[in-house]
């Protein structure tokens, strides 16, 4: 194809070799000076002119009041200041809250090695960093002159915004190549953020939950308890990326990687139930009940599995396999611990999978760690679970407002992915009775509002639960969201799979893969490939529904801001300040997420065509 | 040259009339829907034989080899292939498929693996071989149908000629007793056409049974030990070479021969 392609067209420019080197770029389009880009798109013709005019006296208008509403003397912002931590944590005690600085300590850590390891981040020109930061201050010099400021506040930030122009206009002509990594710009950003804690006096406020709550406002830079743990947070991220780094290039990347994202998946986990929780062991029962379980399984399942996987093991196998499944729902007739039920099931699913994975030793051991594996952080969160908080707040729950957002969404998504691939894998399934359930589910929650199965499943059903089975309401409302966004993230798993042609399944059988293999390494891959952005879709769409909770009366983040601050006798009416806030940090965290899901499309995409 | 050589001996060494019959059809039906797609189709295959099915389109050719290894399902007559028949029994279908390697006109690579993990996927989760071992084998495979430096690549990055011949490999990877075409160069540009068929003609030479549904002629002139012809679900005539460009005795084959040819 090449060859006979070159050869035409030597053909037609066999004597104008310098022609053929011009035209190999295409001709660059001259830029257009202001007026003329003005006249171009903003005042082309008469009509447009009049749409120009008026919808820029609307973004004005808008602005105005946004900023006379933000800016006006009669906003309580110090509700939203004081509450800080109130909104973020709720009332989870002071003298224990070390633990949350060192569970946000952690994640930063982990961010930051795998910003390393995945090399985030890429080169940002300096000329575009200009352009922006002209937009920015140009911004700002608007917003001042129609914000109702003081005039010490207006002469402050006029000079701001002209100073950002100016950096702007420094680095706009700077040469296509100078360029620099958006993981610093972040930082930097981050860097002055943290920096204006020290210098700049925002005021020191708090909210003091004694016996009866005190509230403290007073002026001078925010307190030594907000400004050293963020400074602290920020060396912790910086510092780690730059271990991150250095370590990358001494170790086996690929393992590590591995690594790394379960140590995410588990993470939070050991923070919530470990760190923030802080159990209060009772060793006796640790060592006369809980530990012996664990070796019994541990050990009696790694000899089971060995054998399990043998490739020779054949009808034998799977029939105990069955039994051991029979065993693990007929333990549910008996008096026994919660645990054992559990983790029966667990062996039993363990044994079923063990065909696909049989192999030589090195396969047959590795499945073996994996079981180990599982049954450590098993009997660890079963037992941690059972065991009570030493963190005593009001309520029965021990932390509440952003905190416990974000815990609800991350069991959700953790739990509700597989769920979904479940559900969807059956509703395609060969079998009858599984896609009657899947679809009957599937159909039945998606027909319902998400708010009805909340207000169901916190209200209902712990009236319905056996005797001597307890579901605390968070745990309740946590089973509600799992449930609701599996049946959702099916439907586009689903999509994917029947995106996945003929040909792959007959490929896959020709070669004499079984049907489970076939769907592990051969259909789900690529269908989840394909699922990516409406999944992301779902994932954002569900951080945002976490907001319900306040209506059932969970104390999260939009609750505390809506109900609880503006219950303070001292901020009586607060909840619009408050609300703002709110809003923005599920704007910017939502935007961010859509950001970050755009580039994984694209990364993901690589090697498909 | 002298390895072909060498290899061509081989396959004139071979003893065709008293090999061991590898595949087996006896009276073999299947419709679908209404319309019959094979009508009671009957015919043997030897170990290191290589049978050529011609025929227009629509006459039933690649549902046949199709139901040799059971991607389609035959309702009538029966199917043994190395002594195994082929029923619903799930266990048999496996071991049947492990025996019989396919390669398919739209190659069917699977897109989101390398061409090494492609070859090597089957011998170690099917063949329950050490990953090691897999990969060294898919090399020296890679080696043998001359695109050892693609290895690392993902099939989307390839020629068609050259995914055909990584389709080739890894259904050589479970080191199969058959080989089964489906119309292996169709989707191909002319040009990567021979790159293929030289792949499949070293195959033929060392050994291989091979079953090829196919339109090109000079591959069937040249390597076919047998040529069957269908049409209408049916096999019409079945001989050598010679006989079937020379000297065919249907009138279909004849009509068949004179539109192509």
């Amino acid at each position: 194809m090449n060859s006979t392609n070159s050869t035409s067209q030597d053909l037609i420019n066999s004597d104008s070799s310098t022609e053929l080197a011009n035209n190999e770029l295409p001709p660059k389009v001259a830029a257009l000076s202001p007026t003329e880009w003005l006249k171009a798109n903003l005042f082309s013709n008469t009509f447009n002119s009049i749409l120009t005019v008026l919808s820029t006296a609307a973004i004005l208008l808008i602005i105005r009041g946004l900023l006379s509403f933000i800016f006006n003397p009669l906003r309580q912002w110090s509700a939203t200041a004081t509450n800080m931590r109130l909104l973020m944590t709720q009332a989870y005690p002071e003298h224990q809250y070390v633990r949350v600085w060192v569970s946000l300590g952690f994640l930063l850590f982990l961010t930051g090695i795998s910003l390393a390891f995945w090399r985030a981040g890429r080169r940002v020109q300096l000329s575009q960093v200009g352009k922006r930061l002209l937009i920015l201050g140009a911004f700002i010099v608007l917003a001042t002159l129609l914000a109702p400021f003081s005039n010490r506040a207006t002469i402050i930030w006029l000079i701001v915004g002209i100073l950002i122009v100016g950096i702007g206009l420094l680095l706009k002509p700077s040469h296509e190549d100078k360029t620099i990594s958006s993981l610093t710009l972040l930082s930097g950003a981050f860097l002055l953020a943290i920096l204006s804690l020290w210098v700049i006096p925002y005021g020191h406020h708090s909210y003091l939950s004694t016996r009866t709550p005190k509230i403290l406002a007073e002026s001078g830079t925010v307190a030594m308890t907000t400004k050293l743990p963020w400074t602290i947070m920020f060396l912790v991220a910086v510092c780690s990326y730059f271990l991150g780094s250095f370590v990358r290039e001494k170790i086996d990347e690929a393992k590590s990687k591995a690594l790394l994202s379960v140590t995410w998946l588990i993470s939070p986990l050991f923070l919530l139930f470990l760190v923030l929780r802080d159990p209060d062991f009772d060793t006796r029962h640790l060592f006369s009940t809980d530990v012996p379980i664990f070796l019994f399984f541990s050990i009696v399942g790694s000899v089971l599995l060995l054998w399990l996987t043998k490739p020779d093991v054949g009808e034998k196998g799977r029939v105990i396999s069955a039994a051991i499944l029979f065993i693990g729902f007929a333990t549910f007739l008996f008096q026994m611990l919660m645990i054992v039920r559990i983790l029966t099931l667990v062996l039993a699913f363990f044994a079923l999978a063990a065909p696909t994975f049989s192999g030589q030793k090195p396969a047959r051991i590795r499945y073996t760690k994996v079981w180990i594996a599982s049954m450590v952080i098993l009997c660890w969160l079963i037992t941690a679970i059972n065991t009570p908080s030493t963190a005593k707040v009001p309520g029965d729950f021990f932390i509440g407002g952003f905190a416990i957002t974000l815990m609800i969404f991350f069991f959700t998504m953790v739990l509700a992915f597989p769920l979904g691939v479940l559900l969807a894998l059956a509703r395609t399934s060969k079998f009858p009775i599984f896609r009657m359930i899947s679809t009957t589910f599937i159909e039945f929650i998606r027909g319902v509002p998400l708010i009805t199965i909340l207000i169901f499943f916190s209200v209902m059903v712990p009236l319905f639960l056996p005797d001597g089975m307890d579901l605390t309401e968070i745990a309740a409302v946590t089973i509600a969201f799992i449930i609701f966004e599996a049946a959702y993230l099916a439907e586009n798993v689903r999509g994917g799979l029947q995106s996945v042609t003929q040909g792959q399944h007959e490929a896959a059988e020709a070669v004499g893969m079984t049907n489970a293999q076939k769907t592990v390494f051969i259909v789900l891959p690529q269908a989840l490939r394909v699922a990516i952005p409406p999944m992301v879709g779902q994932i954002i769409a569900t951080f945002k529904e976490t907001g319900l909770l306040a209506i059932i009366g969970i104390f999260d983040f939009l609750y505390i801001a809506r109900s609880v601050i503006p219950g303070q006798t001292q901020f009586m009416g607060s909840t619009r300040e408050n609300l703002l806030f709110v809003s923005l940090v599920y704007l910017v965290i939502c935007f961010s997420m859509s950001k970050a899901s755009q580039r994984v499309e694209k990364r993901v995409g690589l090697g498909e065509r | 040259m002298t390895d072909n050589e060498t290899e061509s001996s081989i396959r004139e060494d071979r003893d065709l009339a008293n090999a061991k019959e590898i595949i087996v059809c006896e009276g073999v039906s299947k419709w679908f829907g209404d319309f019959q797609a094979l009508n009671n189709v009957s015919a043997t295959i030897k170990e290191q034989e290589v049978v050529v099915v011609l025929g227009p389109s629509g006459s039933g050719k690649s549902t046949w080899i199709r139901c040799i290894n059971r991607l389609e399902q035959h309702q009538e007559g029966r199917i043994m292939v190395d002594g195994v028949e082929l029923s619903n029994d799930l266990r048999n279908i496996e071991k049947v498929r492990s025996e019989v390697g396919m390669v398919f006109q739209m190659f069917n690579l699977f897109p989101h693996l390398t061409v090494r993990d492609n070859i090597s996927l089957a011998p170690i989760w099917v063949r329950k071989k050490p990953r090691a071992e897999a990969e060294e084998q898919a090399s020296s495979l890679l080696e043998r149908v001359g695109i050892p430096e693609q290895a690392d690549k993902f099939p989307g990055q390839l020629s068609g000629g050259q995914q055909q011949r990584v389709a080739i490999a890894r259904a050589l990877a479970m080191e199969p007793k058959i080989m089964l075409f489906d119309e292996p160069t169709s989707a191909l540009d002319p040009e990567m056409i021979k790159e293929v068929l030289d792949v499949m003609k070293e195959l033929a030479l060392s050994g291989m049974t091979m079953m090829v549904v196919t339109h090109e002629m000079g591959f069937a002139k040249e390597v076919a030990d047998k040529i069957m012809f269908m049409e209408g679900g049916q096999i019409v005539e079945t001989g050598t070479p010679e006989h079937f460009f020379t000297n065919p005795t249907e009138e279909r084959t004849k009509l068949f021969l004179s539109q192509i040819l």
